[in-house]
């Protein structure tokens, strides 16, 4: 160890460039340390949009003046020291002005709520139902018929109020057939079903084109969950052909 | 609230002052500069300048290089080394003709450094 020091030092008292370096470095990085405690907790958790933003200038900032040495340093510390100004100032809004929290921070959007999928709300965060059904795989919920409620929060995290004993009626994966008004070729392969199986389904149910369907998932016990673009969910179930299951 | 509020304000006004400061400080050196080069310019074109002219200038300069490097990109500093160089080496080999040429260039680049720094929409874009 001693030995790599020295080694590290005899090379910075030979190549003063790298020694610059070194010392900017040193410098940059103290003030960042200083600037993101002084930002407090928010900075290194979770992050807002503005944080995020914040988070990502700062780097570059910091990366530029550091390696080049034609910059002077007072350069980039004087950016850095700004964008905490900014972020500061941005902290009080976020605090004591909710239609400009609102404005800067977004709000939650409230994707499933008791009737089903808000499709509006899905629209409005650029985000599809596979996207939502991912969000939901990651949060631990497999179906669409586990969750009550189920929200994107203004920093991107995803959030759901599952529905009572959700646990045990998780026994199947269920496999989305109908996306958006379209087949989901793959996954009917996978039922091991034929595609008049769901015609029959819609049928039943007084739909009469699957591009009106906006989700339609069946599970491996039969269950199926429908949604029709801007009507109710219905969950409802199947008898399955005999030895299909999964 | 009242530590963000302090935090604000020390920042603004370190900011503020730095660059009030900075505006200040490279306008003056570079105003002096460059009464120092006009005066050699004359002398110059009078064909008189010697060679403790030119050094009094560079001299001069190297001293005020000494702060300028916390203000001004190492780049520009390095470019008015140049034509310094150049300028004093044609008067100290009596080049004058050439010299002016070079101390002409010098002057223009210590008006030009001083409006990169101040608020004018051009810079702000």
């Amino acid at each position: 160890m001693g030995l790599l020091f020295c080694i590290f030092f005899s090379s910075l008292a030979k190549d003063k460039r790298m020694a610059l370096i070194f010392i900017r470095t040193v410098i940059i990085y103290v003030t960042l340390l200083l600037i993101m405690r002084l930002m407090g907790k928010r900075q290194i958790g979770e992050m807002q949009p503005f944080e995020f933003v914040i988070t990502l200038l700062i780097a570059e900032l910091a990366c530029i003046p550091m390696a080049d040495i034609s910059i002077p340093l007072l350069y980039g510390i004087v950016a850095i020291v700004s964008i905490y100004l900014l972020h500061q100032i941005v902290c009080l809004i976020d605090l004591y002005c909710k239609p400009l929290k609102y404005l800067i921070s977004g709000k939650p959007s409230v994707v499933i709520n008791r009737n089903g999928i808000d499709e509006y709300q899905l629209k409005k965060n650029s985000l599809d139902v596979s996207d939502l059904m991912e969000s939901l795989r990651t949060a631990g919920y497999f179906s669409l018929s586990s969750v009550e409620y189920a929200l994107y929060e203004a920093s991107g995290s995803f959030s759901a109020l599952p529905k009572a004993g959700y646990e045990e009626e998780q026994t199947s994966v269920p496999l989305v057939i109908i996306d958006g008004g379209e087949y989901d070729e793959k996954n009917i392969k996978l039922t091991g079903m034929p595609l008049s199986f769901f015609e029959n389904v819609l049928k039943k149910q007084g739909i009469k084109k699957h591009k009106k369907v906006l989700v339609l998932t069946l599970d491996g016990t039969g269950k199926i969950y429908l949604q029709e673009y801007g009507k109710k969910r219905v969950i409802f179930n199947v008898q399955l052909p005999e030895g299909v299951a999964w | 609230m009242v530590k963000t509020l302090i935090s604000i304000l020390i920042a603004l006004g370190l900011l503020i002052g730095i660059s009030i400061f900075q505006m200040i400080h490279i306008e003056r050196e570079f105003a002096d500069f460059s009464a120092q080069l006009e005066a050699l310019y004359d002398k110059t074109e009078a064909q008189t300048a010697t060679r403790e002219d030119a050094e009094a200038v560079r001299v001069s300069w190297n001293e005020k290089k000494k702060t300028m490097h916390i203000w001004v990109p190492h780049t520009d500093i390095s470019y008015v080394d140049y034509w310094l160089s150049e300028g004093l080496s044609l008067i100290d080999t009596k080049q004058y003709d050439q010299a002016l040429s070079k101390i002409e260039v010098l002057i223009d680049i210590c008006r030009k450094i001083p409006s990169s720094y101040s608020f004018s929409v051009e810079n702000v874009l």
